[in-house]
């Protein structure tokens, strides 16, 4: 058996029943990076020593009945733009490569109480700028599906690291689909949940109204589970809300929706496919499917990079050299601060601060930015007029299988690109999920991405789950345990 | 042709609040530098902003004092521009949906008053203090040390329309800002603490014209004496330079304190685009009418309304004026007073006047314990019976403050009481007139000034215990029979 590939709540039971221990999976789990990480490089620092120590206190708590929690011993990998206290978190750039955290994210917080094991921290795209975590100043990371492949981005380190069963699940952070993107090309589950359910305290801010910590792990179950332990109201995130849970209908009673200008030119077939496997099991289910258009979906990127970059532009301006992080030294504080941006900064990190500089400058802000915010609020209303008509919106997470690394990273339009499913869910504040369905020609795997209204996300989870259990997707790369 | 100043000024107030605006820092008044501290107010990676909820009453209150109508859906924005002692290289503050707007304050000049009007008060927070080495600017600066513990302190801002006419009602709208946040109980309103700090607009124009000159901001001053000199040199320079026909720009000057002079700071070309938008770190300040009605229900007896209450006890304006700028205890005195002598003049004048100036003098903060306000009234009602001089009562009063004693005991004690029984003074007036007859032969020649050698000989020989008035009276009496 190989136990790197159980869901969390089996590996309670296995803990609990003393067959396994919380060392012992830790063991396998640090084996496992160990064997793929010079050809993966999914994470940038890996916590070994005092992780050994924390696996051994886990076993007691086990031998001795004390463990409460169904996360206790299990080891997570987290992104590294969530600080935790006394480790680095670089964000992947050249700005913060010696930049180590004072405090602790929230949801690390959390899953320390939920006596979490942390394998490490994960590679990104520079402060999450990308969608193939090629945009990291300590180099890409690879699908471990095939290697000549990226992994997705900009969570990709998380999700190659969940896909070699270098951890049990990871955390991630989603903008424009840096959750669902990289789940979806490593074959996973990855969860973004309502906007405001989970705290963003302590992540690093790309586009704060958009970002929105979650899980990336393997089954639908797993995400529940994280989910379940890190979201929650925070005194600290101003944004964070009540998690007030809506039910919905999640049974034969479900309403589903196909996103009309998902299922277009611009999608592959091998995408579209895949949608349509699963909207076919769930009619012969006797579920109600039907096509919903929302026109607007057409903007969605032409949106988010404005109101995206506007908000980082701001963002990233404390990176300056003045109290922490990467200094260059000049002949004036200005001059130092002006070298520091220049040399810490990728670029396309650099070029979004440029666009968003742009948006949101004198004589241009109407016509961008605030053009950006109107046409968000008339996506939320169509948004908004479709939840009426159906339960569950159900689209391809992204409009191709994985590509190859370097292909598109001389086209920032064509890599912006395969966000277009994804970006509406966070213009929109909704929960959204992808689910891993099928296994392309090249032997990639495909996802499919299912969203529904704000704070129905225990409904989606329910939901989700029954499309899990249909499709039976049971694979995972081979060659890393 | 006769010009017009027109002036108009933004003044900061530091609120009195124990916490910082956006986080749970102390705010300390001390010289140690970087001691109150956190992620949020130092601009670290991942940390958020959380408003202070009573920074949001104070400055609801003094809105609602101002008579501002309040902004019901308020927001927060975020202000861009790079300086060192700016952590986030933003600072928040309030743009287009300020919490008050379109107030007015009176205040008092001599015995007239004015309402300023006032355009906007909004909230936002205070930055760093930065210490330049080498140069008092930036620009030239070898090093410059940066203190955080003022990064993040609450600060109102408060605006007038451009109405200010003259550096006297600039100084008086000033004082009465001041007064009104001390009564408020929003702001410590020490100006040698830097707690309000101001910026004049000013411009001339032809009187009578429709347009206002081009406007010249002179920054950051916080004494009375540094705005009514700043305004009046810049009403004099752009007179001269309109007279001359020299151009006036539009730019941003500072006051030199020390060559009595502004300076330009820089012109409106190199001035910043702020890029101001919505700080999507906080959701909008939704201020209810209940939390409205709240605040509403602490706001005690405003300045005017004082002045009003002085004024009916037979003050003048400009005394109402004085007391209602005077320390609580002074005007409860005065009340006090007032209301058992019914003696206005008297009662202000002896407690603006001596009680104060005596305190002053013997450094005495405030009143001993065993000191009575009925004391003061005994004085008065002393004096107004002739049973005292107006000399003895400062012996009196300076007793009081010293020795647990009443009026009455010490005027005894120091045989204070005046002499108005004429028989016995006439005895004395005949023996001194017997022993000096060369004078008396003077005054009746035409001396007069001799009389008061000869009031001096009675009070010195009575201990000063006849009425000096009745001394003379009897005196010229006796010399002319
Ligand atoms: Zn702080």
């Amino acid at each position: 058996m190989d136990i790197t590939n159980l869901p969390i709540r089996k590996i309670n039971t296995l803990f609990s029943k003393k067959e396994l221990k919380p060392s012992e999976l830790y063991s396998q789990i640090f084996d496992n990076a160990a064997n793929s990480e010079a050809s993966l490089h999914a994470h940038l620092t890996l916590f070994e020593d005092e992780n050994i120590k924390k696996a051994k206190e886990s076993d007691s708590r086990f031998d001795s009945g004390t463990a409460e929690s169904l996360l206790d011993g299990i080891p997570i990998a987290i992104k590294d733009n969530i600080n935790i206290k006394g480790y680095k978190t670089t964000c992947s750039s050249k700005m913060l490569s010696n930049y180590t955290s004072p405090y602790d994210a929230t949801v690390i917080k959390k899953l320390k109480e939920s006596q979490t094991l942390f394998t490490g921290k994960t590679n990104l795209d520079e402060f999450a700028m990308g969608s193939s975590t090629e945009n990291s100043a300590f180099g890409l990371t690879r699908n471990p599906w095939n290697t000549d492949f990226v992994p997705g981005g900009s969570s990709g380190g998380s999700a190659a690291s969940v896909g070699a069963r270098s951890s049990i699940a990871a955390l991630g952070s989603d903008t424009g689909g840096s959750i669902r993107q990289p789940a979806s090309f490593c074959g996973l589950v990855g969860f973004k949940p309502t906007y405001g359910t989970v705290s963003r305290y302590g992540l690093i801010a790309f586009a704060s109204s958009l970002d929105q910590i979650g899980p990336i792990t393997k089954t639908v179950d797993d995400s529940r589970i994280i989910f379940s332990a890190i979201s929650g109201d925070d005194p600290r995130d101003a944004t964070s809300i009540v998690n007030n849970q809506v039910d919905i209908p999640s049974g034969k009673s479900a309403k589903i929706g196909v996103i009309k200008e998902l299922m277009e030119d611009g999608i592959s077939d091998e995408a579209k496919n895949e949608v349509n496997k699963v909207t076919e099991i769930l009619k012969s289910n006797g579920y109600e499917v039907k096509e919903i258009s929302i026109p607007i979906i057409e903007l969605a990127i032409s949106i988010y990079y404005l109101i995206a970059p506007a908000e980082c532009s701001a963002n990233l301006a404390r990176f300056d050299g003045v109290r922490y992080g990467l200094r260059v030294d000049g002949n004036t504080s200005y001059e130092m601060m002006e070298n520091t941006r220049a040399e810490g900064f990728g670029k396309e990190v650099k070029r979004r601060i440029l666009l968003g500089t742009y948006a949101l400058s004198a004589g241009y802000y109407d016509e961008y930015y605030g053009k950006a915010l109107q046409a968000r609020k008339e996506m939320i209303d169509e948004f908004t007029k479709a939840f009426d008509e159906v339960d569950y919106l159900i689209s391809p997470t992204t409009p191709t299988q994985a590509f190859k690394a370097g292909e598109k990273t001389s086209n920032p339009l064509e890599m912006y690109m395969s966000d277009l499913c994804t970006i509406p869910a966070n213009l929109a504040g909704l929960p959204a999920i992808s689910i891993p369905t099928g296994i392309t020609n090249e032997n990639l795997p495909l996802g499919v991405q299912v969203m529904s209204r704000a704070l129905s996300d225990h409904s989606l989870l329910n939901f989700s789950e029954i499309i899990e259990k249909e499709i039976q997707f049971n694979q995972q790369p081979k060659g890393w345990v | 042709m006769s010009l017009q100043p027109t002036i108009g000024i933004e003044t900061h107030i530091e609120l009195n609040t124990n916490t910082k605006m956006f986080c749970r820092c102390g705010v300390v008044d001390t010289e140690d530098p970087n001691v109150s501290l956190c992620p949020t107010c130092l601009g670290l990676p991942g940390a958020l902003p959380v408003p202070n909820k009573k920074a949001i009453e104070s400055i609801t209150l003094l809105a609602l004092s101002t008579g501002c109508e309040i902004t019901r859906k308020g927001m927060f924005h975020r202000k861009n521009y790079f300086y060192p002692d700016l952590p986030k290289n933003y600072q928040i503050s309030q743009f287009d949906l300020p919490v008050g707007l379109n107030g007015e304050l009176e205040i008092v000049i001599e015995e007239s008053t004015d309402n300023i009007q006032i355009e906007r008060v909004h909230m936002e927070e205070d930055t760093g203090k930065s210490t330049h080495s080498g140069s008092g600017r930036i620009e030239s600066a070898t090093s410059t040390a940066l203190d955080f513990n003022r990064s993040g302190v609450p600060l109102v801002e408060i605006v007038t329309k451009p109405v200010i006419t003259s550096s006297k009602q600039a100084v008086a709208y000033i004082e009465e800002l001041r007064q009104l946040a001390i009564d408020l109980n929003i702001s410590e309103g020490r100006l040698e603490k830097g707690n309000l700090r101001f910026d004049a607009n000013i411009s001339v124009a032809p009187e009578g014209s429709s347009e206002l000159g081009t406007k010249v901001e002179i920054k950051n001053m916080n004494s009375l004496r540094s705005l009514e000199r700043a305004i009046d040199y810049e009403i004099e320079r752009q007179t001269k330079a309109v007279e001359d026909g020299v151009e006036i720009i539009q730019e941003t000057r500072h006051w030199d304190e020390n060559k009595e002079l502004t300076s330009t700071m820089r012109s409106k070309e190199g001035s910043a685009d702020y890029r101001y938008f919505s700080d999507p770190d906080l959701p909008n300040m939704y201020l209810s009418e209940d939390f409205i009605n709240q605040v509403k229900s602490t706001m005690p007896q405003l300045p005017k309304k004082q002045r009003e209450e002085l004024v009916d006890t037979g003050l003048s304006l400009k005394q109402a004026n004085i007391l209602s700028k005077s320390d609580v205890w002074i005007k409860s005195l005065y009340f006090k007073v007032h209301k058992q002598t019914k003696d206005s003049e008297a009662s202000f004048n002896w407690i603006t006047g001596e009680l104060q100036g005596q305190m002053r003098k013997s450094n005495i903060e405030k009143l001993p314990d065993w000191f009575s306000y009925e004391y003061l009234s005994e004085i008065i009602e002393l004096i107004k019976n002739s049973k005292i001089s107006f000399t003895s009562a400062k012996v009196i009063l300076s007793e009081l403050l010293n020795t647990d004693s009443t009026p009455n005991e010490v005027a005894e004690q120091k045989n204070l009481f005046q002499e108005n029984d004429t028989d016995k003074i006439s005895e004395m007036i005949v023996q001194i007139l017997e022993e000096n007859q060369d004078v008396v032969e003077r005054i009746k020649t035409g001396e007069d000034k001799l009389v008061g050698f000869l009031v001096g000989l009675v009070m010195k020989q009575s201990n000063g215990s006849v009425n000096p008035g009745m001394a003379k009276e009897l005196l010229l009496k006796k010399i002319e029979d």
